[in-house]
């Protein structure tokens, strides 16, 4: 199985944020937008590193 | 200003917080949840968070195992190999089916070792809270 980069991020993210909102929120309401916050937040986190270490020579 | 254990005890819906099961039974209902992602919340009455919380474990695990990551071992010889296996043996029943299948070798020439061998640990670390949901769940802690 070969997965790009990006699509490792999404499928880690997804199931990370799945399961924090179920343990950590209550209501499912509660805990469908705190799973959408994790996950964009994981994406967008993501994003901005990266876009940080692209000028830097590694 | 944060509320007291007290205050939320007296908030919170009484129908929503169990009666608490006594601890052995809450132990060996988070060992089965060990064994097997999600049984302990199962054996709790809550199925659909049972089911989910296997899938995303399960998933976590084998899509590990599909990008050839890495199961550590517990080795004498490589003290601080000790926190990966942790990780990894959080997973339970599929970690040591692996081991016997000979799956979680690792191959570190695949593009997708690092990947790989992250969500291995993930999916064992991942579990461990869902054990400490349980057992809050079970204790009547939480709803």
């Amino acid at each position: 199985m070969r997965l790009s980069h990006f699509e490792a991020l999404f499928v880690f993210a997804l199931i990370v944020s799945t399961v924090f909102a179920l343990i950590t929120k209550n209501t499912p309401r509660e805990q469908l937008r705190y799973g959408v916050f994790v996950f964009v937040s994981f994406l967008l986190v993501a994003f901005v590193v990266g876009w940080i270490m692209y000028p830097l020579p590694l | 200003m944060e509320k007291s254990d007290k205050e939320l005890d007296s908030t919170a819906s009484p129908e929503l917080v169990r009666k608490p099961i006594n601890l052995g039974t809450t132990l060996a209902i988070c060992f089965a949840g060990w064994l097997v992602p999600g049984l302990s919340h199962i054996f709790l009455g809550k199925w659909i968070r049972g089911i989910i919380f296997a899938a995303c474990v399960l998933l976590m695990f084998l899509l590990g195992l599909g990008m050839h990551g890495r199961l550590f071992d517990l080795m004498i010889e490589e003290p601080l190999q000790i926190f990966a296996f942790i990780a990894n043996v959080g997973v339970g029943l599929p970690y040591v089916l692996a081991e016997k299948m000979g799956s979680g070798v690792g191959t570190m020439s695949a593009v997708t070792y690092d990947y790989g061998t992250t969500f291995l640990w993930v999916a064992g670390l991942l579990n461990y809270l869902i054990i400490l949901d349980a057992f809050d769940v079970a204790q009547g802690r939480k709803p």
